[in-house]
């Protein structure tokens, strides 16, 4: 009976104490949730990180013919080329040419893929605000970009029309004017990553024409297409730790063999032509 | 009030006696050490992927999420979840606080986020299924009925009994859940600030309200939640106690519902009277951490009332049947 007598004591006090608390984090929450007082959030680290974005110091040390070094670190930024769309082994160009740096002899790795399908030039200049993308970005010392495509096809319309009807009007002003304003974006964005990450390479992968084949869609889509690699290029040229990697020859007469079935996207052969660029630049 | 405390005395041994909390205690020391062996193999990944940098890990994440809203198969209450996901771990990102430190007060509170729905309402339904019925099938309730005291006495001593060892499940459920975890995560962590406050207005997190709290307080603040969600489910599991013979059936009975709960969380978003239901407002620190609730329209204070209505009138049929039945068996 001594032990009956011990156990009532210790669950008894120990259940009402406990329970006590309980009831008091109840009603804190209660309160919490009910009535959440905001508060202002100074963090010391944000403050160093804008510091860190304009220091020009920074600038004038990256030395005139930059080497890269033997660790690399990327971080990917871009459209669905990027991400690896239509690679039915799901590597992309960005995993296909980490791989074969490894295999000679670097030891490559990809932080981060932030990659979003169907990201135009418009789309991905406030990203680069975001706190975390300006993070990855400064981790990295290669960074890749693949951007514009989205704003060319996808905002004439092209896409839709080329998938859909027969009877689609070629209409190369059409095409032409999307492309000043995206220039101008893509001009904005490489001036940004290149102040949160001044030392970093930058590899941009140069437009291709997905609907060479398509007869009336040839020329105007070439000219667009030459125009706006021309005008990175322009901008590419500015940098001595930039690079274009072109992609219009590679596909010009191999679209059946290097597109995949959406006739847009690069399949794991297209892709695996584009890693074999990129390695070639990097080396 | 003299004669209650004897009887509420003679509850706790019994429920000790049969080693009913003892079992509970052993199913936490065996479960509770899985889970943090699988968090502990999901951290070794991600260290192994992300150099174990956590803003890249949660960069990727938003923007693995990000890709998911362009998909026209993804549905749209998912959508609307990962907007808010994306929305809340962004605001982690920018204030520079990791949401997923591993440590073992972390381990410990997003744990309770998991177990509050189903894992901890059956550990007391352990208890509290067995507390009327169990006479029953041995026969004791007629001695308890044969002495001197009145039977509202005797149910009330059981249910002062309940609600004890509810809050004793909960605490031990805490305290087990950070000792293990500790071992493999490390016991510090309870300084590590968690933001709480977000509010949901459609597909957009209202930040005006967020500020951090320490994670104890957190833990504390989820305690209590879980407290609550416990009581209710054990008030209704002593209903059903009461109302039917045998502990089996009573046991049958609460976790068929339970699981029912779980499951309409997962699909009743349509269904939207579904909100009146017990099982799906169980998930009340969703509420806490500013999750998108299951159903369109439930706030903290509706489930905490529609918990409490059910309670309510779960104690109202016990106490008038079990005054006004006969024993006869």
């Amino acid at each position: 009976m001594k032990s009956s007598a011990w156990i009532w004591r210790i669950t008894a006090s120990v259940s009402v104490i406990v329970t006590i608390v309980l009831i008091f984090g109840f009603v804190y929450a209660f309160n919490d949730i009910n009535n959440p007082q905001g508060q202002p959030l100074v963090s010391g680290d944000k403050a160093d990180i804008s510091a860190g974005e304009t220091s020009p110091e920074q600038h004038e040390s990256v030395p005139s013919q930059p080497v890269l070094p033997n660790q690399l670190q990327v971080t990917v930024l871009g459209d669905s080329l990027a991400k690896g769309t239509g690679d039915s082994a799901g590597g992309g160009f960005v995993r296909r040419s980490v791989e074969q740096l490894n295999e000679d002899g670097r030891s490559a790795g990809v932080l981060a893929n932030l990659a979003i399908n169907g990201l135009t030039t418009e789309g991905l200049l406030p990203k680069l605000d975001d706190q975390g993308i300006q993070y990855a970005l400064k981790q990295a010392n290669v960074i890749m970009l693949s951007i514009g495509g989205n704003d060319l096809f996808q905002g004439s319309g092209l896409l839709e029309e080329a998938s859909s009807s027969d009877n689609l009007e070629p209409d190369p002003a059409k095409l032409m004017s999307a492309l000043p304003q995206a220039s101008e974006r893509l001009q904005t964005i490489l001036e940004k990553i290149r102040a949160i990450n001044p030392d970093a390479r930058i590899v941009y992968i140069g437009l291709y024409h997905p609907f060479a084949d398509i007869e009336d869609l040839l020329i105007p889509g070439n000219i667009v297409v030459t125009a706006w690699n021309h005008a990175v290029m322009e901008i590419v040229n500015r940098d001595s730790n930039m690079t274009l990697v072109p992609t219009f020859d590679l596909f010009q007469h191999k679209l059946g063999e290097y597109l995949s079935s959406d006739h847009f996207h690069p399949n794991g052969a297209g892709y695996q032509a584009i890693a074999d660029r990129v390695v070639q630049g990097m080396l | 009030m003299s004669n209650l405390l004897p009887l509420i005395k003679n509850e706790c041994i019994k429920i000790i006696k049969r080693k009913r909390f003892y079992v509970i205690l052993l199913v936490l020391l065996v479960l509770v050490p899985m889970f943090t062996y699988a968090q502990m193999k999901s951290a070794e990944r991600s260290q192994e992927k992300f150099n174990s940098d956590w803003r890249l890990e949660l960069q990727q994440r938003i923007t693995d999420n990000e890709n998911s809203l362009s998909s026209d198969r993804v549905p749209d209450e998912w959508k609307r979840y990962r907007q808010i996901f994306i929305q809340q771990m962004q605001y982690y990102l920018q204030h520079d606080v990791n949401p997923n430190q591993p440590n073992g007060v972390t381990f410990t509170r997003e744990f309770m986020d998991n177990a509050i729905s189903l894992f901890i309402p059956l550990l007391i339904m352990a208890i509290a299924s067995d507390i009327v019925s169990g006479e029953r099938t041995t026969g004791t309730i007629k001695m308890l009925l044969t002495r001197p005291v009145k039977r509202w006495k005797v149910l009330l001593s059981k249910l002062i009994a309940l609600i004890m060892f509810t809050s004793l499940i909960v605490v031990s459920t805490i305290i087990i859940a950070y000792l293990i975890s500790g071992l493999a995560f490390g016991y510090a962590g309870f300084e590590l600030p968690v933001f709480t406050g977000f509010r949901i207005v459609g597909s957009e997190v209202d930040m005006s309200g967020v500020h951090a709290v320490s994670q104890w307080k957190y833990l504390l603040m989820q305690g209590g939640l879980v407290w609550f969600v416990g009581v209710s489910v054990g008030m209704l599991a002593f209903m059903v106690s009461v109302l039917v013979r045998s502990t089996a059936a009573s046991i049958v009975i609460m976790m068929a519902s339970l699981i029912a709960g779980t499951i309409l969380t997962n699909m009743a978003s349509a269904w939207s009277s579904a909100k009146y239901l017990f099982m799906v407002n169980l998930n009340l620190t969703g509420y806490l951490a500013g999750n998108l609730p299951p159903i369109e329209g439930m706030t903290l204070n509706f489930s905490l009332g529609v918990l409490a209505l059910w309670a309510i009138c779960a104690g109202i049929v016990s106490f008038s049947v079990f005054t006004r039945r006969d024993i006869l068996n």
